[in-house]
């Protein structure tokens, strides 16, 4: 990912009002973690499973934080249980911000991504979580903004899922 | 030692702590002895511990107290050593180790009842001071210091088997009636606005 991407997408979570953001590194956007560990307005939350990067940003969302949860695509799959069972179960704002690993663009596709890249999109429609699939920095910003404040109008989950197109 | 003794000993100590149940018997008993807005009724397995962290984080002022079961705890055992290294000193963890899983109605058997100790592997994980006790008394005594320390605490309280819970009527509380209710008591409360937008 260009250096320019990870600071438009870090500046339009800032803007949007995202102040804590649990995560599980990965590798397509992983440029964003020091810009965010760089900004006092972030608290950010290592955890060891996607599945409890849903429960302490759930819980940290219901204490008035506004809260971003980055992850690899294949953490929508461990983390569908905490998704249901929580953010869809009470209706809790949540901003997931997901590298789309496998998809037809991913430039670092390959025999170990591919067949897991090709159940996000069904497996967001599964858990009803609205989604947009971000292909460039054209309208990132706009995207962040529009997807926060939906959030905040449904309290519920929705994401935004990034390409190869947007990775590299 | 009989968890819901030890429920009836907290239920008169909370005053403005935020209480988080894990699933079954625990929420049941929990809920028929308080019915406190600052209340959150979780009921589901190997979810409460992650909320009553992500809760600890977000008002770090604010004492948030999480009743865990074993069986709900060795469903998301990450949550051991994120808690460890995250160590929030305004969260009190109190795991109900009945050694089964008695939601299930036929007992069986959790890890606990074999070989599985969740206060050493609460202490592997690095919460120095997870601690196990076995008696009414310790409770009481772990629970004090517990409530008026600021220090992240790891109780594991062995109990018996209960079905005390199955006399007890249910709580018709709507998980999402649930969330408004406490939600709003943290607003009033903390003095912020936490769900934003337009109705």
């Amino acid at each position: 990912m260009e250096a320019e991407l990870a600071q438009t997408l870090v500046g339009g979570l800032k803007r949007a009002g995202i102040d804590l953001v649990t995560y599980l590194p990965e590798t397509r956007l992983s440029q964003i973690l020091p810009l965010l560990r760089g900004d006092p307005s972030f608290t950010l939350v290592p955890v060891a499973s996607e599945s409890e990067a849903v429960t302490i940003g759930a819980g940290a969302a219901l204490a008035g934080k506004q809260v971003a949860i980055y992850m690899e695509c294949t953490g929508l799959y461990v983390s569908s249980y905490t998704l249901v069972s929580i953010a869809r179960r009470y209706g809790v704002p949540l901003l997931l911000v997901v590298a789309y690993l496998g998809s037809m663009a991913d430039q670092r596709n390959n025999s170990v991504y591919a067949v897991s890249g090709s159940y996000v999109e069904p497996m967001l429609e599964a858990l009803q979580i609205q989604f947009q699939i971000i292909k460039s920095g054209e309208r990132l910003e706009a995207d962040i903004r529009d997807a926060v404040r939906h959030m905040h109008a449904l309290k519920l989950p929705v994401a935004l899922v990034f390409t190869g197109d947007f990775t590299g | 030692m009989i968890r819901y003794d030890c429920l009836k000993l907290l239920a008169p100590r909370i005053s403005d702590q935020l209480v988080v149940t894990s699933l079954s018997g625990q929420k049941i008993e929990w809920a028929s002895l308080s019915q406190h807005p600052g209340n959150l009724l979780v009921g589901t397995m190997g979810t409460a511990l992650g909320v009553g962290i992500g809760l600890a984080i977000g008002l770090p002022r604010r004492k948030v107290i999480v009743l865990e079961s074993d069986g709900s705890v060795l469903l998301s055992l990450f949550n051991l050593a994120t808690l460890a290294n995250l160590d929030p000193q305004n969260l009190v963890v109190l795991v109900f180790d009945n050694q089964v899983y008695s939601g299930t109605r036929i007992s069986e058997p959790t890890a606990t009842a074999g070989k599985t100790d969740l206060a050493m592997m609460a202490r592997g994980a690095g919460i120095e001071q997870a601690t196990t006790v076995r008696d009414l008394e310790k409770f009481q005594r772990e629970m004090d210091a517990a409530l008026n320390e600021a220090q992240l605490k790891f109780i594991v309280c062995k109990v018996e088997e209960s079905v005390a819970h199955r006399e007890i009527t249910r709580t018709d509380l709507d998980p999402m009636e649930n969330k408004y209710q406490f939600v709003r008591y943290l607003e009033r409360t903390e003095g912020k606005p936490i769900f934003r937008g337009r109705g």
